[in-house]
């Protein structure tokens, strides 16, 4: 059977499944000869059984891997992925553990990023469309595109190892900005001599380009049947029901995707030479304190702090358009960032488990980091309420801000889901609809949308996705992140 | 020369079998079907002629890097070709390549995903019944 054919995973055809909660469920190591750690996966019986029977499959796979702490998850959103299922979660100790380019993904700190106005739906509604198709024309989108942001070898060097810092010492972002992004905007520990020449020449023409895919641009409206914690949003400046935001979807482009080829290669052979063997040739890793585990992250590291300045520069770009459409300062619209996470990253982080505290690596691969209130990582505005957590929804469902719980500390490693999972390959989605009919459908609903192809457009259609509904609330229900509001879309840019 | 693509093996990517009587027709069908991917071949010119070179340790790691180097021209050139003629030698650690296509025009190209690597999942190059067979899965 093909791995990630839908089969429903049936609970019953799984015998040593336990279930730990409404919303959890347990896979012990007697399941698979190799497991290290049991699995747990976080969905309701319903997310369950729609399960592709690849995730499974795939999150014992990356339980058996060397070094990994305590139990290797599958989140609400989990489906099949390359390697470790996309939704999972595995923590490494330093000494011990591996690090693998497929617990991280190709696209290399794919995220999603925040931004509020303080500008009503009333007043942008009748603007929507010019806005959308003067954002299409500045943030270039679909195959091959490049950026307009020219820099120079020795400048890429810097986005490299600085991401955003970089960005605000060059006039590239506001001053607010880099500490309100994850890691304040980028990751330590960058080198820039492990980036191929390559990846290297795919990256340096992208900054500022959305890319294709699921990769998305939203203009959004609070809505307002979801308006979970007002007292909550008000932290993140959303305090009215008809406020205007606008969320970004992307990630490092072909540069992450390079660094990820290049490294694959590597550790490919490096396997052999550490007496290491996988059962599925993406889950191709390396011990961590080795040369080809530390050059990987590396290399790693400066394609996350590329992804973070790409996020960025299409956010100046954003503010432009609005500026332009407005006849406004961007700042004079309230145009700050509530938040950037990352969703495809690992990360050495400080956790406190099985009654002792240790520097983990942590791989999120399709999850987000949910970091709970007090945590020292957490910028000071947010605090005290926990890391804001940025949810994704396909194209039509609409998308949710969340906080990050004390509970996702102590049960996941401080991780919660990033999106809502696909369901149905771009083959059948697109032999359910065509992308001009999706287009019309989804303007009268109220939902301008513009695409780099029309191909393109009906493959994100959002039937081949899961309720993303019904994701968050696993989450909320399992305590590991927390509803604030969802946005629903009402202008989108498909890359 | 020929390959379909696999509807159901990759379900937010794209995945195809290419098969062939020779290997150099297999790595030609390879890189049509990577072209067919990304745009509708029919509106690509053969206007420019790129020659490619590679060296690698083995035949499918040969594949790899050329279905690579077609990627990252794509990204780096803005160049999509429509036609290959490709000569492996070396017992299959050596490729010679000529590809003739055309920098990437919005307009008049039908463009389609943007693939962005060639993954490992299911990837394999092998000889069956006297054809060349591959199954490659890419990432969009």
């Amino acid at each position: 059977m093909l791995p990630n054919k839908r089969s429903g995973l049936g609970v019953a055809h799984i015998d040593s499944i336990k279930q730990v909660s409404d919303v959890s469920w347990e896979i012990p190591t007697t399941y698979k000869q190799g497991m290290l750690v049991p699995a747990k996966i976080y969905a309701t019986r319903k997310l369950l059984d729609a399960m592709d029977s690849g995730v499974i499959e795939q999150v014992t796979n990356v339980a058996c891997l060397p070094g990994i702490v305590r139990q290797s998850y599958a989140m609400a959103d989990a489906h099949w992925g390359y390697g470790f299922p996309i939704g999972g979660v595995a923590a490494f100790d330093l000494e011990k553990g591996v690090i693998s380019p497929g617990g991280i993904g190709f696209d290399i700190n794919c995220g999603m990023r925040l931004i509020r106005t303080n500008l009503r739906f009333s007043e942008v509604k009748p603007k929507v469309k010019e806005l959308v198709d003067l954002i299409f024309r500045l943030v270039p989108a679909g195959v091959g595109v490049k950026g307009f942001l020219r820099v120079s070898d020795s400048q890429f060097d810097e986005i490299m190892k600085y991401g955003v810092k970089w960005c605000a010492e060059n006039g590239q972002a506001w001053e607010d900005d880099p500490s309100h992004v994850e890691e304040g905007g980028f990751i330590k520990g960058a080198d820039p001599s492990k980036v191929s020449r390559q990846a290297r020449s795919r990256g340096i023409q992208q900054l500022g380009t959305l890319g294709s895919g699921n990769h998305y641009l939203e203009i959004q409206v609070v809505d307002q049947s979801r308006f979970f914690d007002k007292d909550l949003a008000k932290h993140f400046g959303i305090t009215d029901p008809e406020q205007v935001v606008v969320m970004v979807h992307c990630g490092s482009r072909g540069f992450g995707h390079q660094i990820g080829s290049d490294y694959l290669r590597i550790f490919d052979g490096a396997m052999r030479k550490y007496g290491l063997s996988v059962r599925d040739r993406e889950l191709a890793c390396a011990p961590f304190s080795s040369k080809e585990g530390k050059d990987y992250y590396g290399a790693m590291v400066c394609a996350a702090n590329m992804a973070f300045t790409n996020r960025q520069i299409i956010v100046q770009q954003v503010r432009d358009a609005f500026s332009k459409v407005f006849h406004r300062d961007a700042e004079a619209m309230d145009m700050h960032l509530i938040y950037d996470v990352c969703h495809n990253v690992a990360k050495v982080e400080r956790h406190s488990y099985d009654g002792k505290s240790a520097d983990l690596l942590v791989h999120r691969k399709g999850a987000t980091r949910s970091f709970g209130p007090g945590h020292p990582d957490i910028p000071a505005p947010y605090r005290d309420i926990g890391q804001p957590v940025i949810i994704g929804g396909s194209m039509e469902t609409g998308s949710y801000l969340l906080l990050g719980t004390q509970k996702a500390m102590e049960d996941t490693f401080g991780s919660t889901a990033h999106g809502s999972g696909r369901t149905m390959s771009r083959t059948a989605a697109k032999r359910e609809v065509r992308g001009a009919e999706l287009q019309r459908k989804m303007q009268e609903r109220g939902i301008y949308v513009k695409a780099a192809t029309m191909d393109g457009l009906a493959e994100e259609a959002g039937m081949a996705y899961k309720d993303i509904s019904e994701v968050v609330d696993t989450m909320d229900r399992a305590g590991i992140s927390k509803k604030v509001v969802a946005l629903r879309p009402v202008g989108n840019i498909k890359g | 020369m020929t390959y379909k693509f696999l509807p159901d093996v990759a379900l937010a990517d794209i995945a195809f079998e290419a098969e062939s009587n020779t290997v150099n027709g297999l790595f030609e069908s390879c890189a049509m079907a990577l072209t067919d991917i990304m745009v509708d071949q029919k509106t690509l010119r053969g206007r420019m002629t790129k020659e490619i070179s590679l060296k690698s340790d083995a035949l499918d790691r040969l594949l790899y890097d050329f279905l690579t180097e077609l990627i990252v021209m794509k990204d780096v050139e803005s160049l999509l070709f429509s036609e290959f003629h490709v000569e492996v030698s070396g017992a299959g650690s050596e490729l010679a390549a000529v590809a003739k296509g055309e920098p990437i025009d919005r307009v008049r190209h039908a463009l389609r995903n943007d693939v962005k690597a060639v993954t490992m999942h299911m990837f394999g190059v092998w000889e069956e019944r006297g054809k060349w067979k591959a199954t490659v899965v890419v990432d969009i």
